[in-house]
């Protein structure tokens, strides 16, 4: 078997073409396609190829390398070319033309030329690339495993191709919108105008705050849990209570404050503190305690043995050598408390420019309502069609992508750097 | 355990009873602290059963749940749209989900090499983090548009573009988890199948996977309550036109889902309003849900545990 076979890899080839383009015209969505003679004889040479190397499967063979052709391997490689030709004879007779558009099933969609071809042309690329490296390999496991890990790589280079295509289209959009301006001063004209100054300002206020309330709560929680609790009926309730509170989605903390903290502080910084605050909780709790669990416990009975009390152990012992861990846990909380629109929408935030009101220079008032990069950015995007905001929002959305995307990074360096160097 | 005992033998009193009760109260500080999350699970239920009550019994339990209708104008509050809605876009988010997040997880687990994975797993760490704002915006510029044109569509505010959204959007949640669980398969697992002439697929396939199906399950059910919690991102793209889409299986029509309702219509509704506590009433369906699917990744997590043995 270690000769290479000619055939299905040309087959191969000419598949990576039709699939890269076909790719490309799908995404586009051009009316013309002026690669649909290729396309036609790309197809027709992949099915010429492919029947011939199954013809010439067993041509060399003796009784061990001989393939037999079992239903299961027969029926989808006629099944396959039959659909190339019948793409092939489709668009060769003037069935899938330029002007094609039909609906189907009475869905509320159009299916045009330019989304069809294109499809199809996709489709069959896959499969003579499925029969292509089957027949390569004769139909052997090792096939079978080349066959699901090109895909399993494509899977990754596909989300790897997404996630970055987001990153930086924001960047590239955004970054024109960014000036000095743009960071210092307070939007006015609906956003048309001006700067962020006064979202950036609230949003750090109410992370702060939010930090303040679920550090320590979330620290203490995570200490009880591991350091104190005997009780493990006490310990598996609080687990289960901390899973479910990680799962309450965000729009039911914004129902929970409206209902519980709005009536009584008002629209303000303070409401929408204790909102992310408590919704921070579990993310601290359960960092917290990961980390508080790899202190060796040889630690904890030394520290015992020298007669220091449970909390001297626990302050000058547990919390130092869990500190990276937990430290890394709350800047997670804080990128997170960032970047969340739904808990405070109603409880905190106004869209009219008001600067956060600082008593003695330091002290934010906390009974007034604060402006946010999140809820901003929303509204923006509610003004899309109406007004003139579309730069602006593009800023906004890399302001607040880049200030959670890099105090994420910081987490991540945090804590990598202490996974090195910590051996216990 | 380690608690010392020399404590109660000591001879002097007084600062030992100061050190004593200075213990005591830190723990019961640390106790507080701890039974806090059980006290905002509580709070978080009793007020949104406290706010929706009313319209639970003005409505009817059944109707409220049940009715075909959501038409807040004229006071009709039926979520039957909103449910049927939240599936559609839940399972096709969870489709696009799987099918690409678990083959990134085999990949950054059995396929990188050392190199390539020290960059990947930070970067769909990081990607995890982007928030969801974002992504609602990144849906109503690029994905609307592009849906809109592509299948001339009279907007491009649809169920697709809602699953297509949130799909990708907690594909890093997914991969996460999913590659935890895959690395957690011992070694020798996979060096005996490799041992017995297995290809490394057959490996993964029969060895691998099933060894860690209980974290992939339990991260997939996991993802389904983070799909189904999702908002803001949902709110922007899925169109939150709550009716039921005709012919039902129409992905291309408008819809809402719980999130998007609650969201886009609560910043109009009066406070204490027949519209509000209907809101509520739809919160409370979801925090239900999504409460149910946390509970139930736990059990199936120790389920499936129990079946193929701890390791």
């Amino acid at each position: 078997m270690k000769k290479i076979k000619p055939v299905p890899l040309a087959s191969i080839v000419v598949a990576l073409f039709l699939l890269i383009s076909s790719l490309y015209y799908l995404l586009i969505q051009s009316e013309e396609i002026p690669l649909v003679p290729f396309w036609m004889g790309g197809l027709l040479v992949c099915t010429v190829l492919i029947s011939a190397s199954a013809l010439a499967l067993n041509r060399n063979a003796d009784d061990r390398t001989r393939v037999v052709w079992t239903r299961g391997r027969f029926l989808p490689l006629a099944a396959d070319l039959v659909y190339f030709l019948a793409v092939f004879l489709l668009v060769f007779s003037g069935r899938i033309r330029p002007d094609l558009e039909f609906e189907f099933l009475g869905l509320s969609a159009v299916f045009t030329y330019d989304l069809v071809l294109p499809f199809l042309v996709l489709l069959a690329s896959f499969l003579v690339i499925k029969d292509s490296i089957n027949l390569l390999y004769g139909y052997s496991t090792r096939g079978r495993e080349v066959l699901v890990f090109s895909m399993v790589r494509l899977s990754a280079v596909f989300t790897l191709l997404l996630l970055g295509g987001i990153i930086s289209i924001i960047l590239y959009k955004g970054i024109g919108a960014i000036s000095w301006e743009f960071l210092t001063q307070p939007h006015f004209r609906l956003g048309q105008e001006g700067g962020i100054s006064t979202c950036i300002e609230g949003s750090f206020w109410l992370v702060m705050g939010a930090m303040l309330i679920s550090a320590p709560l979330g620290v203490g929680a995570a200490i009880y849990l591991n350091e104190y609790s005997k009780r493990t009926g006490l310990k598996r309730i609080v687990t289960i209570a901390v899973g479910c509170l990680n799962g309450v989605p965000s729009v039911v903390y914004g129902l929970f404050g409206l209902a519980f903290l709005v009536a009584t502080f008002g629209i303000s910084l303070l409401s929408g503190s204790i909102i992310l605050g408590l919704m921070n909780l579990p993310t601290i709790i359960l960092t917290s305690q990961e980390a508080l669990k790899s202190v060796p416990n040889s630690l904890r009975e030394g520290s015992v043995a020298l007669g220091a009390t449970k909390w001297q152990t626990v302050w000058k012992v547990v919390i130092p050598s869990a500190l990276p861990g937990v430290l890394t846990g709350m800047i997670i909380g804080v990128a997170r408390a960032a970047g969340e629109t739904a808990p405070i929408m109603w409880t905190a935030v106004t869209f009219s420019a008001t600067p956060v009101h600082m008593f003695y220079g330091v002290i934010p008032d906390v009974t007034q309502p604060v402006n946010n990069l999140c809820y901003h950015l929303l509204n923006l995007i509610y003004f899309l069609g109406a007004w003139d905001v579309e730069t602006k929002a593009w800023g906004t959305a890399l302001v607040l992508l880049a200030l959670v995307l890099i105090i994420n990074m910081v987490a991540i360096l945090v804590r990598n750097h202490y996974r090195k160097k910590i051996s216990w | 355990m380690y608690q010392s005992k020399i404590l109660m033998a000591a001879p002097k009193k007084s600062p030992l009873l100061n050190r004593r009760i200075r213990e005591q109260i830190i723990e019961s500080s640390f106790f507080f602290a701890a039974i806090t999350s059980i006290l905002v699970m509580v709070l978080i239920f009793y007020f949104l059963i406290h706010e929706s009550f009313s319209a639970f019994m003005e409505v009817g339990i059944f109707n409220l749940l049940f009715g075909q209708k959501w038409h807040s104008a004229g006071n009709i509050f039926g979520m039957a749209p909103i449910i049927v809605g939240s599936t559609m876009v839940t399972l096709l988010a969870l489709i696009i989900n799987i099918f690409v997040g678990v083959p990134l997880a085999i990949y950054l687990s059995e396929l990188a090499g050392p190199r390539i994975r020290s960059v990947l797993k930070p970067a769909i760490e990081l990607l995890a983090g982007v928030p969801s704002i974002v992504y609602g915006f990144l849906g109503v510029l690029i994905l609307v548009v592009y849906l809109e044109k592509s299948f001339d569509m009279l907007t491009g505010r649809s169920i697709l573009a809602g699953s297509i959204l949130l799909g990708i959007m907690f594909i890093p949640a997914l991969t996460t988890i999913c590659e935890d669980a895959l690395r957690a398969v011992p070694k020798e697992f996979k060096e005996g199948s490799l041992a017995l002439g297995a290809t490394r697929w057959q490996t993964v396939r029969r060895v691998t996977l099933p060894a860690a199906s209980s974290g992939i399950i339990s991260a997939v059910v996991l993802n389904v309550g983070n799909i189904i919690g999702e908002t803001m991102a949902a709110l922007l793209v899925v169109g939150n036109v709550a009716r039921l889409p005709s012919p039902i299986f129409d992905v291309f029509d408008q819809s809402a889902i719980f999130t998007s309702v609650i969201a886009g219509e609560m910043g109009e509704v009066p406070h204490g309003s027949m519209h509000y506590h209907a809101l509520f009433a739809v919160g409370f369906v979801l925090l239900v849900i999504v409460t149910v699917l946390n509970i139930s990744a736990d059990f199936v997590r120790a389920a499936i545990k129990k079946k193929f043995g701890e390791y």
